[in-house]
């Protein structure tokens, strides 16, 4: 036996063991690896009430964002503690721009009112926390974990345009009135480039989000990460495979059923497409198009407590220029238009007409305002070539409250981040309005 | 505070771009002494910060961490003087190059959009994954191909250890750099067979320095 030992640790002592025991370790850290993955979850479902609690019967509407003569774009929302509703976008001297930096604000419902704007996140910032090189920052989006814990999710890119896009992380533990240093997160085998975010996240019933992404460097397809509470990735699926899909959004129907809508980006006909999970998340059906226009361009969504699906999305095949609230009964089959938010189709007008027409429609979204010219000219720096001028109404991003209130925020005319605030009280009266109006 | 996973991050640039001096002309002919210390200076000043940044974290910029497969070749070649380390094992190379190779034809296209299958999703602790890769390394010792096995146990030790920031395995196997030098490397010696095909047997062709 002694002999045995001492051939074996002879033989040990040669690279070739040497290699061996490496092996064994590694092993045995694997086996480790793997125990420690944390196992599929459920959806959960966000408890809403039944009856709004401070709501005004109607609508309203505000602009969140103030800052004059700047390129605005891209807004997200996420509900505090308190009930009250944070917005995050970014804004620059123009998009992709080094100085573009992310801001946010926060709406009290009780008293209708936006705080100023804030910056959170810049390049420089950025990039000495992540310590690599920034070049630009992109869309973010928000999410109140299950332990309270606010993150903030945002696109940077360090190498071309926005294919090369990745996704840096901040948290904030006191509802975002202070941040984390911001943390990369690897989503992608080659150089990690392309996965951008614009839908809204979501909880899993163990406590880790679920966050829609998408990848456009060479195809275009929509994925799903599984994110643990401490910021790792545990888990990406596919949501749809080619050149066609872009920002999803997942709508959760049951703790095991969802349905993600994407923004299509194919030949016409322009269709919103969708696929849908009966396992929480595991599997997606082949996409297919719903009924849906869409000018492939970003979409928002909710799931109501009834089970419908209400939709914000430019429902035009052709551009931006209207906007429009609509709903499904029948999981998303057929759809009817609810209400107009926004509807300028066509007016590609000349700049004098222009200028007016945008002051109009800024002290229409805002009655409080004193300089509805200040709103037009800067709508006019952003949206007004040679060729002329067009309106642009982007990138909604829709929540429930808890107390049962929509918020909805969307780019307007790449100049400010508009807020609309409305019941649901006001939503049914919508609804029963418009089937009134269809059945004569 | 500077996290963990950054260090990795930016020695695993700096090994490189020390490793990229140490290729340039005239480099072969110096003495060891200088060869040990000017890619150790390398390494020092792409660590060091300039106005709050080092210059090995605007090359991390664009290349992110690289694989423990590119760091064991990068070692391999920065420490063959002294350990003559890559150059008298050129079958067990040979070996990992073409499996490098394989894996990146494997894993790239797919995981860019080329079907619905997106293989990078079992680098997030599939057991079928990691039992697939123990047994290759498995395999490559009983064959003596020490490199393959050296290349995986450490890359599997290192996902385990969370010595990257990614969370995903494949992220430390392959990266696109150790892929596109496999790639090349093996064409190189496929040129030369053939150059050699027909020739009078000299002596055994080698593959191209790392």
């Amino acid at each position: 036996m002694p002999l045995k030992l001492k051939t074996l640790a002879r033989r040990l002592s040669t690279l070739h063991g040497a290699v061996f025991v490496a092996l064994s370790l590694a092993a045995g850290a694997a086996v480790y690896g793997i125990s420690d993955r944390p196992s599929a979850a459920r959806f959960q479902m966000p408890v809403i009430a039944m009856q709004s609690s401070h709501a005004p019967p109607g609508m309203q509407s505000r602009f969140v964002s103030s800052t004059q003569n700047i390129h605005t774009h891209a807004a997200s929302l996420v509900e505090l503690d308190d009930g009250r509703i944070r917005a995050f976008w970014f804004a620059g001297s123009r998009e992709g721009a080094p100085d573009v930096e992310i801001r946010s604000a926060v709406y009290d419902p009780v008293s209708d009112h936006w705080s100023a704007e804030q910056s959170i996140a810049n390049r420089e910032d950025t990039q000495r926390s992540l310590l690599r090189y920034v070049k630009k920052l992109g869309n973010p989006v928000a999410h109140r974990a299950s332990d309270g814990t606010l993150w903030l999710f945002y696109v940077t890119v360090s190498l071309g345009g926005w294919a090369g896009s990745s996704i840096t992380a901040v948290t904030s533990t006191d509802d975002g009135a202070s941040w984390s240093p911001a943390r990369r997160l690897i989503t992608s085998p080659f150089l990690n480039i392309s996965t951008l975010v614009k839908g809204t996240p979501f909880n899993y019933s163990d406590g880790s989000i679920g966050l829609p992404v998408y990848h456009e460097f060479i195809a275009k397809f929509g994925e799903l990460l599984r994110i643990s509470k401490t910021g790792s990735i545990i888990d990406k699926t596919r949501l749809s495979s080619g050149n066609t899909g872009l920002q999803p959004v997942v709508l959760i129907k049951s703790p095991q059923q969802a349905m993600a809508l994407m923004r299509y980006s194919g030949a016409s006909p322009r269709r919103v497409i969708a696929t849908t999970t009966a396992d929480a998340g595991q599997h997606w059906s082949p996409p297919a198009k719903l009924a849906l226009s869409n000018p492939d361009a970003a979409i928002s969504g909710v799931v109501l407590t009834d089970g419908r699906i209400l939709m914000a999305l430019n429902d035009t095949e052709q551009s931006r220029d209207a906007l429009s609230l609509v709903v499904s009964s029948d999981g998303g089959k057929s759809w009817k238009t609810v209400y107009q938010l926004e509807d300028q189709r066509g007016q590609h007008t000349g700049q004098e007409h222009y200028m007016q027409a945008a002051a109009e429609l800024a002290k229409a979204t805002d009655a409080g305002i004193t300089d509805a010219a200040d709103y037009a000219r800067s709508a006019q720096r952003n949206k007004c070539e040679v060729q002329g001028c067009g309106f642009e109404f982007s990138y909604p991003y829709l929540i429930q409250a808890r107390s049962g209130d929509f918020h909805l925020v969307y780019t307007w005319n790449r100049s400010f981040i508009k807020h609309v605030r409305f019941s649901r009280a006001w939503l049914d009266g919508q609804l029963e309005k418009a089937t009134h109006d269809q059945l004569h | 505070m500077t996290n963990f996973t950054d260090l990795t991050g930016l020695a695993s640039v700096a090994s490189a771009t020390a490793l990229s001096f140490v290729l340039l002309p005239g480099f072969a002919r110096i003495t060891k002494l200088r060869l040990a210390v000017l890619p150790g200076a390398v390494f020092v000043l792409v660590l060091i910060p300039f106005s709050g940044m080092p210059l090995a974290a605007y090359v991390r910029g664009v290349t992110g961490d690289l694989s423990i497969t590119t760091l064991v070749l990068v070692w391999c070649a920065l420490l063959r003087p002294w350990f003559g380390c890559g150059a008298t094992d050129a079958r067990s190379r040979y070996a990992l190059l073409m499996l490098v190779v394989l894996a990146a034809l494997a894993l790239y296209p797919l995981a860019l959009g080329a079907g619905a299958f997106d293989p990078y999703r079992l680098g997030y602790g599939d057991p079928l994954l990691v039992a697939a890769l123990l047994l290759t390394a498995l395999a490559a010792w009983f064959w003596k191909s020490s490199l393959i096995a050296l290349c995986i146990a450490f890359a599997t030790f290192a996902w385990s250890a969370g010595w990257y920031e990614s969370g995903n395995l494949w992220d430390y196997l392959l990266d696109p750099f150790v892929s596109i030098y496999a790639l090349a490397a093996i064409l190189m010696h496929a040129v030369q067979a053939l150059f050699r095909r027909g020739r009078p047997p000299e002596s055994k062709p080698a593959l191209p320095a790392s």
